[in-house]
């Protein structure tokens, strides 16, 4: 199927905008103004945790390449929706209708012909409409999920800490401690989506014993 | 720069070409799609989290009814995106370095396109053609593909240390402890910003 790789599903949508010559400020803009005040680190996305990577783009038209070829222009403008994620979509799309219902109706409240989050079919449908089939897609991790990468991540720094603080340890003090570790280690809460993962301080919090000896 | 969310980069790509020749580029997709060991440039290029590549018919942009006018153009449109980690420049260089051959047989038949060699004209014609990204999200900013590659083993040979060392006395799990170290050791590392410039 040309829309996933292994266990990841590449969602291509393009959602025309309206074109409303008596708005104030042009829906598109509108558009922009919108994502342009998300920051990245608290993107809406994190909340629907299955996204390993989802971007948001307004295109006003095609590009003209230069002679020979022809000069033409679209009649809509279309919100590009870019998203690679976990499992099927109609259960990422409800996701999206359920936990993050304000973003998504600021951002395709714009579009012709939107229904809104309220009904879930309706919004599904909708999207499903505005979908376009991807030709080929490539994941270079494609068998892992969000969160087990987000806590291989976690464990590979926290090895790394381990490592370092237990050199030349006598064996039974460093059985002793690897357990410990262990421990530790599957008791600490889960990374947050889109938060980074190098803090030290986010690992000390959830999993004493294995800070960085300074 | 919205482009750019900590070490990865968004790339949103369309071109136009002849309608006649998408069926010729669809059947060249499919094959990538089929031989596996054609992928493995873009694999061993280890840099590139998601990338696709999209064909969209002159006729099948979305048409919602109401005030939307169907689109009349005369081209079908190539989209590509890109999920990648290290600079704009850095990945077209890559890119023109290592799959010049593969691009062309993707790109070539797009309109005007002027091959991916030499380096500059492809560069000039990515940059005509690019759109920008208005918001952009990973889930693992800090980490590059490689980091996430590496994880997933340090990841599974910790999980297999943790089984096969439970009940070994304090010799024998010392011993063990350093085959697991030489194991892991070259995935280890922090994850973290990417350095000013990048």
């Amino acid at each position: 199927m040309p829309n996933q790789s292994g266990s990841v599903y590449g969602l291509t949508i393009l959602s025309p905008i309206l074109d409303d010559p008596h708005a104030k400020v042009s829906h598109d803009l509108q558009i922009r103004m919108y994502l342009g005040g998300l920051k990245d680190e608290r993107s809406p996305f994190a909340k629907v945790s299955s996204t390993h990577m989802a971007r948001l783009a307004v295109l006003n038209d095609v590009v003209y390449v230069g002679m020979p070829a022809c000069e033409e222009h679209l009649r809509s403008q279309y919100l590009v929706f870019e998203s690679n994620f976990d499992g099927s979509l109609d259960e990422y799309l409800e996701k999206m209708a359920v936990e993050i219902p304000e973003d998504v109706d600021a951002v395709w409240g714009h579009c012709v012909g939107y229904p809104g989050t309220k009904s879930i079919g309706a919004f599904q449908a909708y999207m499903k409409k505005c979908q376009i089939t991807t030709t080929f897609y490539f994941a270079d991790v494609n068998d892992k999920t969000v969160n087990q990468t987000l806590r291989a991540l976690q464990t590979q720094e926290a090895v790394g800490v381990f490592i370092e603080n237990n050199q030349g340890k006598p064996a039974e003090e460093l059985r002793q401690a690897f357990a410990a570790f262990l421990e530790a280690l599957r008791a600490a809460p889960g990374p947050i989506p889109g938060s980074g993962l190098n803090s030290l301080g986010r690992l000390a919090a959830g999993m004493e014993g294995i800070t960085r000896h300074e | 720069m919205t482009n750019i969310n900590k070490k990865t980069y968004a790339m949103n790509v369309i071109t136009p070409m002849k309608p006649w020749k998408t069926w010729l580029l669809r059947a060249i997709f499919f094959a990538l799609g089929h031989i596996k060991s054609l992928q493995a440039y873009l694999i061993n290029l280890s840099f590139i989290h998601f990338a696709r590549w999209v064909i969209i018919r002159r006729d099948a942009f979305p048409y919602l009814g109401g005030s939307q006018e169907r689109e009349q153009i005369k081209y079908d449109y190539l989209l590509f995106f890109s999920n990648f980690n290290g600079t704009w420049d850095q990945y077209i260089d890559a890119f023109s370095a290592v799959l010049a051959n593969g691009l062309n047989k993707i790109w070539r038949w797009s309109e005007k396109y002027p091959g991916a060699l030499p380096v500059t004209p492809f560069k000039q014609y990515i940059g005509r053609v690019q759109f920008e990204t208005d918001h952009y999200y990973s889930a693992y900013p800090h980490a590059t593909t490689n980091d996430v590659k590496g994880a997933h083993r340090v990841q599974a040979a910790l999980d297999a240390f943790a089984n096969e060392s439970a009940g070994m006395g304090p010799d024998e799990f010392a011993r063990a402890y350093v085959r697991f170290l030489v194991k892991v050791q070259i995935d280890l590392g922090t994850t973290g910003a990417a350095p000013v410039g990048t």
